[in-house]
């Protein structure tokens, strides 16, 4: 048995549990903090996206103990205190970037975290390049593109108009 | 699928983790951990311990010393593409780890996880080999050439740590590689770099008994470094994987075509799909 | 029809009532449910694609630790479980009659939830462990010892079709389990006799799988003091659910509770029962306590009801001025080890002739089981597959006798002056501007633009191609549909039997309902997926959800305000007809009082009121309807190839979709969007692909099967068009699976351009790199050689 000890989503939480847990089971199980998903077992799909240390990781690819001491933010813990949602939950419901939202939450993740820390420009083509370990079965991605493009316009300070897309609508 | 039960070691010296390892004759070394325990969820192995080598000290870090290009074993994939000293002195390799599995995974996997596991389609045995570089151990040095012994299988001993890979750095290098529809693992990848008059050009994804060096690429190389040499170089497709990817007359060809486009963008890393 | 109003809500594009929960975190999937004292199950799967179970053996799984149980086929039989009724043989008035061979009934093999006598696919679950913690689960299915005898086995359609091939069924002479002709057959070979050109095309449409992202998974448990089960379990209809697993168990219905809140994903997969809901709910009984199944990602890939494999040989017969007079197919569906729908095979048989008016066609429809896991409706079930068909001869046909593909399209393209249009086989298309689409798309994609666009790819030594396809499809579904309208304190609701897996019926149905009702959107509420509220429902699959939910609806809306307003008669003492009701408010007829739904329902929950007013101020309202409707549009894609590597891009893609009235354009494009990207997704990456040599499927995992994804698919130019269908109030016709109707076809037909220079070779999906540039290597040996 492991006594790991976490920063989750700005509450300090310790709970004992098997050496081999993952932290997506942490967090679903231990926690219930249930918004982080599985969808895959080749560390592929990105549904279980969180923020390790100011980083998105796959969750289900790194165990609990290894996170140790670790900051650790996921889905619940995105929007503010007050209820006031992120940019970029803000911007996946206007432009309909989630269908059945089962890889939303690690999308969101994904896409918070690609537009806090990439050190450049965010264009149509890079967005598409760095979401490659996040897949969706129900949007075809144009509209979590747009999504992305307009959060990354609006902290830039960018005139707020709608992300045009290569040969889109 | 869940993993057999196994116990956690978090070693604050390599003492400590050369100990437990010797301690314990089922035990597996744990880095970024996303080729080891994506490995113990389908249950293909089950070490009774994973001693985890993120706390070591001195591991993690990367410096340039005149010639060499110095990368600690226990340093990210993020880190290694986005570092200044990096990209200043072996771009083509930035550019490379830059295209490793995706940005969740670059945050986690380190360099030394991957060289240890030598997957037949990873892009850094390629770049050791393809730049000659240093294996540095707890105990030893390895040349890359006598490194890589077969499909994963190094010649790393029963608890051999890396500790940090020395880059020599080169005049030129530059990196092509074809990645599959479904894993992004190359199908056929190819790492070619330029030291004065003699050049190094390694394979990976291709070959069926792993990386290797394509060494009548590097005499026409040597001769005049540049895509052009592509045309002295013939690959056998009885030395290539055959795979639903690509039968191995595919790899044959993505291999010279990889090659003269490494070639073609010299100080790049090129990705294809 | 309704009479048109200016809708103020439905038309536009509504952002969503469901994401709030889904993206702080709180969606309701089925593995996010937990009870105490729960346990966990885990399958023993068949490794052998044909084998014989000679024995099981239990017992050093049962001595592992935590086992608390392993059932067996054995186990179940003596339980007297019933095999799963499928119902396989789609049957409304409209469906094409699929009929066994000797026009005898479909034999579709017994779906016990565990087998006694025989594993029919690898994969095929034969005892089931449960055990305190998933770990001991996995650990102990590992320890059940199975001996089994193997029997040849066949993975391939046509060769099971054969005489001789190795037999599934003991019931059945060979494989075939349908054997059926459609059309006019005499007519057939006269026309093509007669004909100036013949055109032939063979292809083998490949097995995809559908890969919801959320594994399939349920809870279960079972209350002693009740007798009632309940099961958290996502599916594609919970009704359905609850009546199949009810019978499976041998109780009644009424004592089965299915919660199926959030579903990540259906798309077809998740139509139809699996063996694993109704073991871990009779587990439940056994052991009184709640036990949890969960798919792994490759489980899913393995035994997930998986789609398509269709072999199908299209034929046209073509006069000298390039008009079409005669089709014939053959259509081989590969329906696995057990037939658990022939909607596939069904609903492509009734579009074989696609969007063009050909006056003659004959259709030989067979089924045949294999050693796989079993295929069921997947995304548009049997109409891409069909489509690419008929639109990839066309292209052909177009080369063989020297037309432009456009034109010969014109030429045939069923006209609007022909709606309703009864095509050679039966299917009786609603509506629709076929050549209208045809313009509309080619200006959007800029055809004019290609050329210049094409001299550019190549400059670079790429090679682009345009890629074109008309599509029509049809929405047949589930003819029944219920909706109970309950006026509240303040706010509507509706309880509807549609069980969406994000198509947004929260918010399309209350956009729908806020009209009729002259209410604001914010104060409708849709109730769905817990069949102690939902009592009866079509489910969703086939694109039947928005047109049976608006018309139930509708009806009921009509019933709901005569109900209201006999309510206010009554109230205010004055004879019925001087009750009104407008623009969302009640009024007795020259007064200036109005008064909302909500006081009225306030109103209606007092005693005293006469028989047929009581209950509140709420309707039931059952609807039942055959007619289908047949959503139609156009597509186009450029891609570059590039030939020393045979790599694929999407440069552009464009579509035109008729969807008849469009309720919410943002939920519309998107659905178009995710349709697109699956019907891309099988013309270039995926395939259950199985190894010929051992039957063993090679696609267990995302390393092996590819997806579309972020890097890999291109922006859409979609269109909406909307051409009311006569057949329902609000005009509906279907907007979820026009987009991969069109793309097999449209995917291909570009790369096939790109590939002219190398005479056009027909290579089958999935097109990979390798493919194309295998075919370039043998166009340059032929070459060569000549």
């Amino acid at each position: 048995m492991q006594h790991v000890t976490l920063t989750v989503n700005g509450t300090k939480v310790s709970r004992d549990v098997p050496d081999e847990t993952l932290l997506v089971t942490f967090l679903r199980e231990h926690l219930n903090l249930t918004g982080t998903h599985v969808g895959c077992d080749t560390t592929q799909c990105g549904c279980c996206v969180v923020h390790l240390d100011g980083k998105s990781v796959k969750s289900c690819t790194v165990l609990a103990a290894q996170a140790q001491g670790g900051e650790v933010t996921t889905i619940e813990g995105l929007a503010q205190k007050d209820g006031a949602l992120h940019p970029m939950q803000e911007a996946f419901h206007r432009l309909h970037a989630l269908q059945c939202g089962y890889c939303t939450p690690g999308m969101i993740m994904a896409a918070v975290n690609l537009v806090d820390t990439y050190p450049a420009p965010l264009t149509e083509e890079i967005v598409r390049e760095q979401m490659e370990g996040n897949l969706c079965r129900c949007t075809g991605y144009h509209n979590i593109v747009k999504a992305i493009l307009a959060v990354a316009a609006a902290k830039r300070g960018a005139a707020d108009k709608a992300p045009v897309l290569a040969g889109a609508e | 699928m869940v993993m057999y039960p196994t116990r956690y070691h978090r070693p604050q010296s390599l003492e400590g983790a050369l100990t437990l390892h010797a301690e314990h004759e089922e035990a597996s070394y744990l880095s970024g951990g996303h080729t080891l325990i994506p490995a113990l969820k389908q249950r293909l192995a089950r070490p009774s311990d994973l001693i985890d080598l993120a706390a070591l000290p001195g591991l993690r870090g990367i410096k340039r010393d005149n010639g060499i290009l110095s990368i600690g074993a226990t340093t990210t994939h993020a880190e290694v593409a986005a570092s200044a000293v990096v990209r200043d002195a072996i771009p083509a390799l930035a550019g490379m780890v830059g295209t490793i599995g995706d940005r969740h995974v670059r945050h986690r996997g380190t360099i030394g996880g991957s060289v240890a596991n030598n997957d037949p389609a990873a892009d850094y045995p390629a770049a050791v080999l393809g730049l000659g570089a240093t294996i540095v151990t707890d105990r030893r040095r390895i040349d890359a050439d006598d490194f890589f012994v077969a499909l994963y299988e190094t010649a790393l001993e029963p608890g051999e740590i890396i500790t940090r890979i020395d880059f020599p750095v080169p005049d030129q290098a530059g990196y092509a590689k074809f990645r599959s529809a479904a894993s992004r693992y190359a199908v056929a990848a190819v790492f070619v770099a330029k030291f004065g008059a003699a050049a190094r050009a390694a394979v990976t994804g291709a070959g069926s008994a792993g990386v290797f060096r394509l060494r009548d690429l590097e005499a026409a190389l040597a001769k005049d470094f540049g895509p052009a040499a592509v045309a002295h170089c013939k690959i056998d497709p009885g030395d290539m994987l055959e795979d639903l990817v690509g039968s191995s007359e595919y790899r044959a060809n993505l291999v010279l075509v990889m090659a003269r486009r490494a070639l073609e963008h010299p100080g790049e890393a090129c990705s294809y799909k | 029809m309704l009479a048109e109003q200016i809708f103020k809500s439905v038309g536009k594009p509504v952002p969503r009532n469901e994401d709030q929960r889904l993206i702080t975190g709180r969606g309701r999937f089925s593995d996010d449910f937990s009870l105490p004292g729960q346990v966990f199950a885990a399958m023993v799967r068949s490794p052998h694609p044909h084998a014989r179970i000679v024995s099981i053996d239990k017992s050093a799984a049962l001595q592992m630790p935590g086992v608390l149980a392993v059932y067996t086929g054995a186990d179940c039989a003596e339980a007297g479980l019933k095999a799963i009724p499928h119902n396989p043989v789609p049957s409304t008035k409209y469906d094409m009659k699929l009929r066994g061979p000797g026009d005898t009934e479909v034999f579709s093999g017994a779906h016990t939830l565990l087998p006694t006598d025989r594993a029919r696919h690898v994969g095929e679950a034969l005892a089931m462990v449960v055990a305190e913690t998933l770990e001991q689960a996995q650990s102990g299915a590992e320890q059940v010892a199975i001996e089994y005898e193997v029997l040849p086995w066949v993975a391939d359609s046509q060769e099971a079709a054969k005489p001789g091939a190795p037999r599934l069924w003991d019931d059945l002479p060979s494989n075939i389990l349908v054997d059926t002709f459609f059309g006019d057959a005499a007519a057939t070979e006269k026309a093509f006799a007669a004909a100036a050109h013949v055109v032939t095309m063979k292809s083998h449409v490949a097995r995809v799988t559908g890969v919801p992202l959320e594994p399939r998974a349920a809870l279960a448990h079972f209350d002693s003091v009740t007798q009632r089960y309940t099961i958290y379990a996502g599916s594609g209809g919970a009704v359905r659910q609850k009546q199949e697993l009810a019978a499976v168990l041998g109780v009644d219905p009424k004592n089965v509770r299915v919660l199926s809140f959030d579903v990540g994903g259906n798309f077809g997969t998740r139509n139809r029962s699996f063996v694993e809901f109704g073991l871990v709910m009779w587990a439940s009984r056994l052991l009184g306590r709640p036990v949890k199944f969960r798919a792994e990602r490759s489980e899913a890939f393995l035994t997930d009801y998986q789609g398509r494999d269709l072999v199908t040989e299209v034929s046209l017969a073509i006069d000298k001025d390039g008009r079409f007079l005669a089709m014939r197919a053959g259509n081989l569906s590969n329906v696995g080890a057990r037939c658990v729908s022939l909607s596939p095979l069904s609903k492509g048989s009734g579009l074989i002739t696609g969007s063009y008016d050909i006056p003659i066609a004959t259709l030989h429809a067979r089924a045949v089981f294999t050693n796989t896991m079993p295929t069921q409706a997947y995304r548009s079930s049997g109409r891409p597959e069909v489509t690419y068909a008929i639109e990839r001869l066309i292209d052909k046909a177009a080369r063989q006798i020297g037309f432009d593909r456009f034109e010969l399209r014109r030429r045939n393209l069923v006209r609007s002056e022909q709606m309703p249009y009864t095509n050679a086989v039966g299917s009786i298309y609603d509506s629709g501007e076929y050549e209208k689409n045809m313009d509309r798309a080619l200006a959007l994609g800029d055809w004019k633009g290609f050329p210049a666009r094409r001299a550019e790819a190549k400059s670079r030594g790429k090679l682009l191609g345009f890629g074109f396809a008309n599509y029509v499809e049809s929405s047949i579904g589930s003819p029944k549909e219920r909706a109970d309208l309950i006026v509240r304190k303040d706010l509507i609701e509706i309880v509807i039997g549609t069980q969406p897996a994000g198509q947004g019926h929260e918010t399309s149905f209350a956009q729908v309902t806020a009209d009729l009702l002259g209410v604001p959107f914010e104060q409708v509420k849709i109730t769905l997926g817990d069949t102690d509220i939902v009592s009866a429902g079509g489910g969703t699959h086939s694109g039947r959800s928005m047109r049976h939910a608006s018309t139930v609806i509708a009806l009921g809306s009509v019933d709901l305000i005569a109900k209201g307003k006999a309510l206010l008669a009554h109230l205010e003492n004055v004879p019925a007809d001087k009750a009104e009701f407008e623009d969302g408010l009640f009024r007795v007829a020259s007064s200036n009082r109005t008064i909302s739904w909500f006081e009225l329902a306030t109103f209606a929950e007092q005693g005293g009121l006469p028989v047929e007013l009581q209950g509140g101020l709420r309707v039931r309202r059952d609807n039942e309807m055959h007619t289908p409707v047949f959503p139609n549009g156009a597509c186009l894609c450029e891609i570059e190839v590039d030939p020393e590597t045979g790599a694929v891009d999407i440069k552009r893609y464009t579509s035109i979709d008729d969807v008849g009235r469009c309720i919410n354009p943002l939920i519309v494009h998107g659905q178009t969007h995710g349709a697109i990207a699956q019907g891309v997704g099988q013309a270039l990456w995926e395939e259950c692909a199985i190894d010929p040599a051992s039957g063993q499927p090679l696609m267990g995992s995302f390393m092996d099967y590819g997806m579309p994804r972020f890097d890999n698919m291109p922006s859409f130019k979609s269109e909406i068009v909307e051409v009311l269908s006569p057949t329902n109030p609000f005009g509906v016709k279907a907007g979820g699976e026009g987009g991969t109707t069109g793309a097999l076809a449209v995917i291909t037909s570009a790369i096939d351009d790109a590939l002219a220079d190398y005479d056009h070779p027909q290579i089958e999906m999935p097109v990979t790199p390798v493919k194309i540039w295998n075919a370039i290597q043998v166009f340059k040996k032929r070459n060569k050689a000549a």
